[in-house]
């Protein structure tokens, strides 16, 4: 690992100067690398990065961080194994990267709403997750504003309403989907700019659900903060505690018991199967193909069930906690999981052998919603998405906590990125975590689940793959409270690679693309 | 007209009505039965269209009068396209009922309403079930004409009474028969938007055609829809069932021979229904592209069946 931090240092060395580096480097809580900016250096720095491959994972903003100006800008830059942040101290006003890093375009916007931080250059300065109805100066993250009811505006006046993207031309119209859809999914608006049945444009808007849970967690107990984690996005409960319980345990210095480790392992791969499998029945669902669905929604039932027996809830919630589980599962239990994962695996397999045979389905999937595997470093696509796309990101694989080191999983990559391999990717992926689980309860040791936990103060960032990707958790403690909790899900970067995987394609197809893609809304708007 | 043929016309109309509910329904059963679940009870479409006639009918503000007449007009011209396809009891044809072109082009007005009604509100969704049931009809009428075509030339008529009652000389050959219904099942499901041209269950409605169109329906109208979409299915596989086996169709009208014939027919159609099921279950829904493909097997084995009868 050693060496691949060098790829950060070498990388800083190049553009700051050899003499003046490896002091200014400070290293964080959870292997992650930090160095503080002075002014003149950010646009080298960012261009520096640029130019060597260099992924801008996330961008968030602290208030109160640094005593040289009111709001530090956190980015967070990955290559490979390493993670280098860049803390850039401003006042109001900065410039903007998003012409550099396409994915700050969404960050930049959102620290904008958050903060009431200008970016300068920036070529879309609209409003993200602040939709018209709130107040003009409103930014609610700002430590001088308290979390109470708000006054909405009653009437929008016709200028300030949002400004979708134009798209004009013959035979071009506009078909607005949304934010209220059938069936019982989240709120989102689509707009999509269409000529026949061909999709030439579509724009999302996102954020009707904003619930402002990195203000409600501000001045809670580290503990109290477990049960927002497992809140922001439902069927990412695990992924997200234990994002959440790793940062405070490496601000803390805790090393969990083993044990502990073994049992979040199993739940986090339980949580992927069940999402993935979700998302095999919905993929069915949505080219009509109910005889394959069934299969896959039965079984995951099933597994929400498992899930229901082992912890107490069928999300999973509710047993992580800092320092590792609340409670331990005993081993009659786990025996019982095991016997359901062998059956599942056969019910699975033969699944997967009548939709794989099935021409109509293949037919559907193949060259369907492509997502070219250029767009995955400038838009920070994770997760089986990029995968699927030939990407190779696995936060497992590329920064593993707990025993993935010990128990490495496959790497799976497709090279098409259409929606067949995304089915394919997810199929496989299902395959690989029963494996894994069953290699876990076949060693899992005996012991404790929780180790005495003594939360300090202090800072750190956490990396974890979800069922959608890579799931990013910064925590600041101070005081013994929590003074910033910012949450970055893959879903809000995977978010936009839906907006190019459409183009071309007819929009009968629309969701089934989205459904391969499973984006989360929750997790997008906090 | 004779007293028959009034008879006929209040017979075929309460069976089409009574038995066209129950048809959607078994469909449903048996879709679910594939996939392992129970399924709705067969009787379910029945107390949806009663709840649905009890409900109060919301119009668009921006829609206009075709929205309100287009149920009336819709179910007005498929029941009247029932009487053209005897379902129990075949009487002397009067008229020009029974005539297979004009039993075509009172499904063509029932659809041309229905997409008009889609437009009207001007929802996008409605425009988009218009515009994909327009274009899928402009493809498969050339099909449709010449299967029906073939049928003339098979039963030497144009007359579906007449081929029921397989008054012309000269019966088909088994073959033929094999061949016709083929064509007349390709359709059937396209008439009636089924898997794989249409999925009646989804609720996506970008993938919606002909649920698109009656997606602004509400209350009373929407249940005058839903029926004559039933009764349009009824109808269809009322032609294919009693063109290929008209066993136990009363040619006189006596109750015992009525009542054997509703039996019969109601196991007939069951057993269709059971096929249409689990046709629909083997196979994902075409891509809209892709969907002549489907009609060219029906183009293909009308015109087979006009080259073997024109040259044997």
């Amino acid at each position: 690992m050693a060496n691949n931090i060098d790829i950060g240092i070498r990388a800083v060395c190049e553009f700051l100067g050899a003499a003046s580096t490896p002091d200014r480097i400070q290293a964080g809580c959870n292997s992650e690398n930090y160095l503080v900016l002075k002014d003149h250096e950010f646009e080298p720095a960012v261009s520096h990065l640029a130019a060597n491959k260099f992924v801008l994972i996330s961008l968030f903003c602290i208030e109160g961080f640094s005593d040289r100006a009111a709001h530090s800008l956190f980015y967070v830059f990955e290559r490979r194994n390493g993670i280098l942040v860049l803390v850039n101290d401003v006042n109001e006003t900065t410039s903007s990267v998003a012409s550099i890093f396409p994915s700050a375009s969404w960050f930049e916007r959102e620290c904008r709403d958050g903060f009431g931080i200008e970016f300068d250059g920036a070529f879309d300065t609209r409003r993200l997750f602040l939709h018209e109805s709130y107040p003009e100066n409103f930014h609610p993250l700002k430590k001088s504003f308290k979390n109470a009811p708000l006054i909405t505006k009653e009437t929008i006046n016709p200028v300030d309403e949002y400004q979708f993207r134009t798209v004009t031309g013959e035979g071009v119209y506009q078909v607005p989907v949304g934010p209220v859809h059938a069936g019982i999914i989240e709120p989102g608006h689509f707009r999509f700019s269409v000529i026949g049945e061909i999709i030439f444009n579509l724009e999302i808007r996102m954020f009707y659900k904003h619930r402002g849970i990195e203000k409600l967690s501000e001045g809670k107990s580290p503990h109290d903060c477990i049960r927002i984690a497992e809140a922001v996005s439902g069927d990412e409960s695990v992924a997200n505690a234990t994002a959440f319980c790793l940062a405070v345990e490496r601000i803390s210095g805790i090393s969990i018991p083993e044990r502990a480790w073994y049992l979040r392992t199993i739940m986090l791969e339980l949580e992927r199967i069940c999402s993935h499998l979700g998302d095999l029945a919905g993929m069915l669902v949505d080219v009509a193909f109910p005889l394959g669905a069934s299969q896959f929604s039965v079984l995951r039932e099933e597994c929400f069930r498992q899930c229901d027996c082992q912890t107490g809830s069928r999300f999973q919630r509710g047993i992580i906690c800092i320092g590792g589980l609340e409670k331990d599962i005993p081993g009659g239990t786990i025996n019982d999981l095991l016997l359901f994962i062998r059956q599942l695996r056969k019910r699975c397999r033969i699944g997967l052998k009548i939709v794989l045979s099935t021409t109509s389905v293949i037919d559907r999937f193949a060259t369907t919603g492509v997502i070219p595997g250029t767009l995955l470093r400038p838009l920070n696509i994770t997760g089986p998405v990029a995968r699927a796309s030939g990407g190779k990101v696995d936060v497992r694989l590329d920064h593993p906590y707990g025993i993935y080191e010990k128990y490495v999983p496959k790497r799976q990559r497709l090279q098409d990125g259409d929606v067949l391999s995304r089915f394919t990717i997810k199929a496989s992926e299902i395959m690989d975590s029963l494996d894994l689980i069953e290699q876990l309860i076949a060693d899992i040791p005996a012991g404790d689940i929780q180790s005495e936990a003594q939360v300090q103060d202090g800072f750190a960032l956490s990396l974890v793959e979800s069922a959608r990707g890579q799931n990013l958790c910064f925590v600041w403690i101070k005081d013994g409270a929590i003074e910033r909790y910012k949450v970055r899900t893959a879903s809000f970067c995977n978010w936009l690679a839906i907006e190019h995987a459409v183009q071309g394609n007819i929009i009968p197809d629309f969701p089934v693309i989205n459904k391969s893609m499973n984006l989360s809304y929750a997790g997008t708007d906090l | 007209m004779n007293v028959d043929f009034i008879l006929y016309i209040a017979i075929n109309t309460l069976v089409v009505l009574a038995i066209a509910p129950l048809f959607v329904s078994m469909i449903k059963k048996v879709k679910a039965w594939t996939q392992g679940r129970s399924g709705p009870s067969v009787f379910q479409t029945y107390a949806s269209l009663r709840k649905l006639l009890t409900k109060e009918v919301i119009y668009s503000p921006s829609s206009s009068r075709i929205m309100r007449i287009t149920p009336l007009i819709t179910i007005a011209s498929i029941l009247v396209a029932a009487l053209f396809v005897p379902l129990i009891f075949v009487p002397e044809p009067v008229g020009g009922i029974g005539n297979i072109i004009l039993f075509l082009y009172l499904l063509a007005l029932a659809r041309f309403f229905m997409a008009l009604a889609g437009l009207d509100a001007g929802s996008s969704f409605g425009g988009m079930g218009s515009s994909r049931e327009m274009s899928i009809s402009a493809i498969i009428e050339p099909t449709t004409i010449i299967v029906f075509a073939a049928l003339a030339f098979v039963f030497k008529t144009l007359n579906i009474f007449d081929m029921v009652s397989r008054m012309a000389p000269g019966l088909p050959a088994a073959p033929t028969l094999i061949l016709i219904s083929i064509s007349l099942f390709i359709i059937l499901i396209v008439e009636t938007s089924r898997i794989p041209i249409d999925n009646p269950e989804t609720h996506l409605e970008l993938t919606m055609i002909h649920e698109g169109m009656i997606l602004e329906q509400s209350g009373r109208n929407l249940a005058l829809m839903e029926l004559a979409a039933a009764v349009k299915l009824t109808v269809l596989m009322g032609l294919l069932i009693n063109l290929i086996v008209p066993l136990g169709l009363a040619t006189s009208l006596t109750l015992i021979g009525i009542l054997i014939a509703v039996i019969l027919f109601v196991i007939k159609g069951s057993i269709l229904a059971g096929i249409i099921a689990i046709f629909e279950s083997s196979m994902a829904k075409k891509r809209f592209f892709q969907l002549p493909s489907l009609f060219a097997m029906a183009f293909f084995f009308s015109t087979l069946i006009i080259i073997i009868e024109v040259f044997s």
